[in-house]
């Protein structure tokens, strides 16, 4: 079975799946696709896999697949041993899932802007980044409390999820939309712990973090 | 009321919480970013959000425990102090010492971090500070003026208990403290404090999260209906050019610092640790390898090198080997001084300077030569950069330091009383062939200096990737020759007769000529040569140094020509 990634390097919703095959340690071909300024994900040849014409899309075998949440999912139901990555429990299913919900919201105003600003992609930016800071704002709550309770992470199990790597890249890259994370620290503390997870790959735009403090 | 940006009032800039170890904080006051970060020690660090290089964000820099290392060019900066130690362009360079990152004052009490946008105030607490166990809010930051922020929470007060206000855009009723950050005109960030710990803390805080939200919500909705006030334009300084030149040789300032011996002990037989602690703040920066100048109480001056790890400001730990033939020097630190004595010591200088983007370090030394690469063994491990540490004793001799090396993450391997035709094994063993991006760094008695200098040479290592600092020179020098010096910036020629040293000629025909050792070991007096052959007879340079001809050690070497043209 090979895997094989139809990948623009400095899209976010196809370095969630890098970073995720990266983590889970598995080997697979890179098809890369001109985003931009070529258009290639409207090319006739890329709508037949993907009649929606966006990235990312994965083939494993004879399965061809789209939407990276729904990409993410697969991966880790089929692939992660360890069933961290995307538990079974129905009720941290369903967290994930809502937490999945908010990187498309985070991709819809974040990533959006930062299409504006960087590929000169006609829409509103100030509506974009508006956007962008409002979801900011209450994932920076939800992180902040989390770490009061005792959750490192987007969801309540005790190591990071889907829904972490989902959420990951386009708050990583918010700075190139105009956004700037400094009134969300416990989100910025986040993103320092999402880049310790091991294995951790970065793409153009996002450093790696320094260690953390050993346990002695 | 108008935001100034040269407000001396001391306003809280984060929670303690907001500074885990190994995190860079981004804030801001009166319209400045700061980096703030806490080091391993514990010390929390306010700096402006520029590295000093090419205005990068320091924010997103790695905080390393020790020292913050800038993302874009890998500029370090020192904690406590915020000088520079590296600067990946110049690593055969020590940037100059005083380059350092503009610093803010800063304060942690009552679970909040407190800053300034000057020093003109000393940092004093609230009224009514003492004596509570207080207990911080979630900050709320809000997209609206500080003072319609601080209105807005006068106003939570109930009716039959107004607010006081407090100095510094603050308000308090009841048990409940409320600190307006003033981050921009038109931006803030509301800090509360309880005056005791609640019994339920996370219902509490959402409890107080819901309220200043609300009270957030409506700030911004009327903020929107009214014109933006102009942010605040703070100016940034540029680093003056004195300080941001590289100086051609370190030439110590003649600037002394006061330092206590605070601690003094025998770190193994023959070697003595002091540990040098000043007396109103932190030292200064120093890089791994450097050394201070020891002006003892018997009018002599001794090198030791500093074997302090990253960020590490409060005290030089120096050890010092006691040695019945030395000078004198030794000796009178060793059996005269006692802890709690007042010294004087230089500025650190670095003669022995380290790479920092190795892909391999190799670190050699021998006896006492353990301190300076203690230090550079210290900084490695912190950066997590790979490197070996080979440290050779004789037999009979006890390993000084030990606990300190023991506590090191990375390769540690103690050589003790091997015979002499095996340590040339280990050292070609410790070496192994040379590929591009290793160094080593050899510190040691001389003969040891030689057989690194020599293996490496064999085993294919060019001179540049080889680094030693020998700490005397053993060789007997020959002070025959007799020859003219012209000095070409002081328009003069001197005659040097047999006996006397250039340097010594110099002083006397009235120049001052910095100098340290004056032995040819350390490398303070080291001047440019214009014209004429040089006889070295320095072990400071190395041999392709002295081939080319270009500089020399004026307190030993001399001319092989008639005539000598410096530029001095």
């Amino acid at each position: 079975m090979a895997i094989t990634l139809y990948d623009f390097e400095l899209s976010g919703n196809c370095y969630k799946l890098r970073l995720l095959m990266g983590i889970l340690k598995l080997r697979y071909d890179i098809v890369p696709v001109d985003f931009y300024p070529g258009r290639q994900h409207k090319a006739d040849w890329f709508l037949r896999l993907n009649p929606f014409g966006q990235l990312p899309v994965l083939q494993d075998g004879d399965l061809t697949l789209s939407d990276s949440g729904a990409i993410l999912t697969y991966l880790a139901k089929k692939y992660d041993e360890t069933g961290l990555w995307f538990p079974d429990d129905p009720a941290i299913t369903a967290e994930v899932l809502r937490w999945h919900a908010v990187a498309d919201d985070i991709t819809s105003t974040a990533s959006a802007a930062r299409l504006a600003l960087g590929f000169f992609y006609d829409f509103d930016v100030e509506k974009a980044q508006r956007g962008a800071h409002r979801i900011f704002r209450l994932m920076d709550e939800h992180l902040w409390f989390g770490e009061r309770e005792g959750r490192d992470w987007l969801c309540s199990p005790a190591h990071p999820t889907t829904a972490d790597i989902a959420c990951f890249p386009y708050v990583m890259l918010s700075e190139e939309g105009g956004i700037s994370r400094q009134d969300y620290p416990a989100l910025r503390r986040w993103t320092d712990r999402v880049r310790r997870i091991p294995a951790f790959t970065v793409m153009s735009g996002v450093f790696p973090a320094g260690r953390a403090v050993e346990e002695a | 009321m108008t935001l100034s940006l040269s407000d001396p009032t001391w306003y809280p800039i984060a929670s303690s919480e907001d500074l885990p170890f190994r995190h860079v904080y981004q804030g801001q006051l009166l319209g400045r970013e700061l980096a703030v970060w806490r080091a391993d020690d514990g010390n929390v660090n306010v700096w402006e959000n520029r590295c000093l290089h090419r205005g990068v964000r320091l924010s997103i820099g790695i905080n390393e425990g020790g020292e913050l290392k800038c993302q874009y060019h890998g500029w370090r900066y020192a904690n406590r102090s915020a000088g520079c130690t590296y600067i990946p362009a110049h690593p055969a360079d020590a940037p100059a010492r005083r380059i350092q990152n503009r610093t803010y004052p800063v304060r942690e009490a009552y679970g909040l971090i407190w800053s300034a946008a000057n020093d003109q105030q000393a940092f004093r607490p609230f009224a009514g500070a003492e004596g509570h166990d207080w207990f911080a809010l979630r900050p709320v930051p809000v997209n609206a003026a500080p003072e319609d922020v601080l209105a807005a929470l006068g106003g939570l007060a109930p009716d039959d208990q107004p607010a006081d206000l407090l100095p510094g855009l603050a308000v308090r009723f009841g048990g409940i403290y409320y600190f307006v950050q003033p981050v921009d005109a038109g931006r803030a960030v509301i800090r509360g404090l309880l005056r005791e710990q609640p019994v339920d803390a996370v219902a509490t805080l959402r409890h107080y999260n819901e309220l200043l939200s609300k009270l957030r919500d409506r700030l911004e909705r009327s903020a929107a209906r009214k014109p933006a006030p102009e942010p605040l334009q703070p100016a940034y300084d540029k680093v003056s050019a004195d300080l941001a030149t590289m100086p051609d040789i370190a030439i110590p300032k003649g600037n002394t610092i006061t330092v206590m011996v605070k601690r003094k002990w025998v770190s193994a037989d023959g070697v003595i640790g002091f540990e040098l602690a000043g007396r109103d703040g932190h030292l200064p920066t120093f890089q791994p390898g450097a050394h201070i100048d020891l002006h003892l109480p018997n009018g002599m001056t001794r090198q030791y090198s500093i074997t302090n790890g990253p960020g590490e400001l409060m005290s030089y730990i120096i050890g010092v080997k006691q040695e019945s033939a030395s000078k004198g020097g030794s000796k009178v630190l060793v059996e005269t001084v006692r802890e709690g004595d007042l010294l004087s010591i230089s500025e650190p200088r670095n003669n022995f300077p380290l790479r920092r983007d190795a892909i391999r370090t190799v670190l050699i030394a021998g006896g006492i030569g353990i301190t300076p690469l203690l230090s550079m063994a210290r900084f490695l491990d912190k950066s997590a950069l790979p490197y070996e540490l080979h440290y050779f004793t004789r037999a009979g001799e006890t390993v000084a330091f030990r606990s300190e090396l023991e506590a090191l993450h990375g390769k540690v391997i103690f050589h003790t009383g091997l015979p002499r035709a095996e340590i040339g094994t280990a050292i070609a063993t410790a070496l192994g062939q040379w590929s591009m991006a290793q160094h080593v760094y050899v510190c040691g008695p001389g003969p040891m200096l030689e057989t690194v200098r020599d293996t490496a040479a064999a085993q294919g290592w060019p001179d540049e990737s080889i680094h030693f600092e020998y700490f005397k020179n053993d060789k007997i020098i020959d002070n025959s020759s007799a020859f003219d010096v012209e000095l070409a910036r002081s328009a003069m020629t001197l005659h040097v007769p047999s006996g006397k040293s250039i340097m010594e000629v110099m002083r006397e025909a009235g120049l001052t000529v910095p100098s340290s050792c004056e032995q040819g070991a350390c490398g303070t007096c080291l001047t440019t040569v214009i014209e004429g052959e040089v006889d070295h007879q320095d072990v400071y340079l190395n041999d392709s140094e002295k081939r080319a001809n270009s500089c020399m050690m004026t307190c030993v070497s001399r001319a092989k020509s008639a005539r000598l043209v410096l530029d001095i």
